[in-house]
């Protein structure tokens, strides 16, 4: 199986860190990363990767909106949510504009790698 | 306890540093912005970005703050009107404290009195923040919109459970129905997503969808789904099928009650299926091997490099604490209803009052009550027992209660009640209650006390004595009680199953047995020791100390049974080796010993080596070794040896027999 590739998007450098050593761990390769929504949309159609993670709060433009834009241009994006506790209806809003799934923080790695694979049907 | 710092903690600190030093600036600028502005937006990212990171390390308090705040800042944006002095105060007052935690978690120093602070703080921002409308009101329950569907497609009944770690439900549920409304037309779901919001703790979730796709089709739709169990889909029953049968009704006579903390599920064809009680039990040994498994992992890690063994260790306590919660699923699933002990009594209780002539009618309470299936299978024998003793002993004749102003009729009410992890049996008659005086009387005959401690005994405590061995044993016994199956013997099944029981009575009144009884059996915290090249287990709850003492400097080793002064009270003390008949392979000198408690009697057992404690699960005994006094049950270690368990108060009577033989000689 060819190398999955993530596009990871947050805002804080923390937590792209946090998220790059648990899929690099796992065998993923790390396509880009993102620190805004605008930032996330265009890295997305640049490098079409095989799953990204989403922050919702983000500045310029939301994970959400970023979501939406994301899979209006390709239906079959993978997008996961990383939401934080007490944000449900985010989250919720997010599945409607096309989110694939959602993981809450604080995660742990496998945690995190339990919903990829369940998605990606590994 | 000292956790490496997370790899990643200067980064946080770096941009928590960051977020909170202009967090502080726009806090002073929002008084100025038009209300509802985008400053609002910046401020709640702030705030949120460092709970998000400061949850991933664990950083609770810093957590605790940043949330607290964000709720308030939510809510201040969303009403659009400029915030008061106050709340602004107050934010300003959340950002240092998150910026002392985050030198905290630097290294920095911590003063003792902002722990309390935080306290109060979190507090004020939670009491500030409940004074204002809900940011986003939760949105109302769209009314069901009547779906139609081709009334020729197939319908087919879905239900799935999200487990129970479930962090967004809603969230979870709404993925289910988008990916079920891809695959046909949802006709019915129950409950909607929007209602299981915020409802942590798992749910059951039932639809119907109408469809053209198979049952397995429709099934592997949930494949890509995290966080669903309990999956099953089938086909609909036509609309005018006939309801299923109701569950096999109790007998008409018996009266099922069910006490709060004990509601009944309302049964669902759907949501249960028959799995073989042996089935269950492999189940929980297989879970059992898993925990045994783990703990001889852990014993393993103690030789690797410290290095590694820290998160070696971290990994196998998480392992753990999963193989628990499975064990503990298991054991749920053991769970069996107390109306199976019942169900056959009404019978057998009719059967024997007719023979003796009485009229008795049985009531029972909290049939639904349930318990592990191995303390149901050992309760049996001791509730029958009582029961047929009530009817045979407690309750009288239809003419002795008349004459005495009673109905004709004796009751006999059987009852099981919750109590947070204990379950309450009672079985209580209005027959003519225990003879104290009998009872005392007989004690003393019997040689059981001395006339003096008999007569320091109060009216209750001397029913009690209807516990000791041979005392309600009837030497007339009938053959329907049985004889020489006295009181003793329930009492010592009850305890064998780590439970109590009490009995209350009054002359002319009836009694009350009560047996207070652990959901569960199996899990059993043990100390283990060791004598005569053997290790067995002693459960920890009767254990009240442990010892050391040097009986040579007292005459020798050859000791039957001397006394021992633990905690300023002299207890008798007796080798567990001789017990067992066991050579003791300890060496000359000090001796360990564990002072254990039965029936308010301390007593300490010799033995060669304290070894450890152990958390294990116990098994019954096989026969033969069932018979043997003062073995409770086997068990496997962690590292994979089998071990006997041992039962305090057996063997507290063996060493008395012992001794009053010794005595007799």
């Amino acid at each position: 199986m060819p190398q999955r590739r993530v596009l990871i998007v947050d805002d804080a450098l923390f937590m792209r860190n946090t998220l790059r050593d648990i899929f690099t761990t796992a065998g993923f390769a790390v396509a880009g990363e993102a620190d805004d929504g605008v930032q996330a949309v265009n890295l997305f159609r640049e490098l079409k990767p095989d799953l990204v993670t989403m922050d919702i709060v983000m500045p310029y433009k939301s994970g959400i909106d970023a979501t939406r834009e994301i899979v209006q241009h390709d239906p079959g994006a993978v997008v996961i949510m990383c939401s934080a506790l007490g944000q449900e209806s985010l989250v919720m809003e997010a599945i409607e504009a096309g989110a694939t799934d959602f993981i809450v923080k604080p995660f742990r790695g496998e945690d995190v790698l339990a919903v990829v694979k369940k998605v990606l049907g590994e | 306890m000292a956790e490496a710092p997370h790899k990643y903690l200067h980064a946080f600190i770096a941009e928590a540093t960051e977020h909170l030093e202009q967090l502080a600036s726009e806090l002073v600028r929002i008084e100025q912005e038009p209300p509802g502005g985008p400053l609002w937006d910046s401020i709640f990212r702030r705030v949120h970005s460092v709970k998000g990171s400061a949850a991933t390390i664990g950083l609770k308090t810093i957590v605790d703050i940043a949330h607290v705040a964000e709720t308030l800042i939510a809510k201040l944006k969303a009403q659009r009107r400029r915030p008061e002095r106050m709340q602004v105060d107050l934010l300003l007052q959340a950002t240092d404290a998150l910026v002392r935690e985050v030198q905290h978690a630097s290294g920095g120093e911590r003063a003792k009195e902002d722990r309390a602070d935080t306290g109060t703080l979190v507090e004020r921002l939670s009491v500030a923040s409940s004074a204002l409308p809900d940011a986003a009101p939760a949105p109302a329950a769209r009314p069901a919109k009547k779906v139609e569907a081709d009334p020729n497609l197939p319908r087919l009944d879905v239900t799935f459970s999200l487990i129970k770690a479930c962090q967004a439900p809603g969230a979870r549920a709404l993925i289910v129905q988008r990916k079920l409304k891809s695959a046909g037309t949802l006709l019915e779901m129950e409950p909607q997503p929007g209602s299981l919001m915020q409802k942590k703790g798992g749910a059951r979730v039932t639809a119907v969808l109408a469809t053209a796709r198979s049952v397995d089709e429709v099934r592997a739709l949930f494949d890509g789904i995290p966080e669903v169990e309990g999956v099953a889909v089938r086909p609909s029953p036509p609309a005018n099928a006939p309801p299923p049968e109701p569950a096999a009704a109790l007998s008409a006579r018996t009266l099922t009650t069910f006490p709060e903390g004990a509601p009944l599920e309302e049964p669902r064809a759907d949501a249960t299926v028959r799995v073989r009680a042996q089935a269950l039990d492999q189940l929980l040994d297989q879970a059992a091997e898993v925990l045994h498994g783990i703990a001889r992992m852990r014993e393993a890690a103690r030789h690797l490099p410290e290095k590694v063994a820290a998160q070696f260790e971290a990994e196998i306590d998480r392992l753990r604490r999963t193989a628990r919660d499975l064990h503990g699923r298991v054991m749920n699933a053991r769970l069996t209803p107390f109306y199976t002990l019942t169900e056959r009594l009404p019978r057998a209780i009719r059967d024997l009052a007719h023979r003796l002539g009485k009229e008795v009618e049985l009531e029972v309470q909290g049939g639904a009550v349930e318990l592990d299936r191995t303390v149901i299978e050992a309760l049996a024998d001791p509730l029958t027992h009582l029961v047929r003793n009530a009817v045979d002993h407690g309750l009288e004749t239809g003419a002795q209660r008349l004459a005495v102003g009673k109905s004709g009729r004796g009751l006999l009410v059987l009852s099981a009640r919750r109590e947070r992890d204990k379950v309450l049996v009672e079985v209580s008659d209005d027959g003519a209650g225990f003879d104290a005086a009998r009872l005392r009387r007989r004690a003393i005959d019997m040689g059981l006390l001395s006339s003096e401690k008999v007569a320091e005994l109060s009216e209750q405590q001397s029913y009690e004595l209807a516990f000791l061995p041979g005392l309600s044993t009837r030497a007339e016994a009938t053959d329907l009680s049985g004889r020489g199956v006295g009181l003793d013997a329930v009492k010592s099944a009850v305890e064998g199953l780590g439970g109590k029981i009490s009995l209350r009575s009054a002359a002319g009144k009836g009694s009350r047995f009560t047996l207070e009884l652990p959901l569960s059996v199996s899990m059993a915290n043990l100390l283990l020791v060791q004598v005569g090249g053997e290790m067995y287990g002693l459960p920890m709850t009767r254990i009240v100390a442990t010892t050391e003492y040097d009986l040579s400097a007292r005459g020798g080793e050859g000791f039957e049974a001397r006394s021992l002064a633990v905690m300023g009270q002299l207890v008798r003390a007796y080798s567990l080796a001789k017990l067992f008949g066991l050579p003791s392979l300890a060496p000359p000198g000090p001796r360990p010993f564990a002072v254990l408690e039965v029936d308010g009697i301390t007593f300490a057992l010799s033995v060669d080596r304290l070894v450890g404690q152990e958390e294990a699960v116990l098994k019954p005994l096989f026969p033969p070794l069932d018979r043997i006094r003062g073995l409770a049950g086997t068990t496997v270690l962690g590292n994979g040896r089998p071990l006997l368990v041992l039962d305090p108060r057996g063997l507290h009577e063996l060493a008395e027999v012992g001794q009053r033989l010794r005595g007799a000689a």
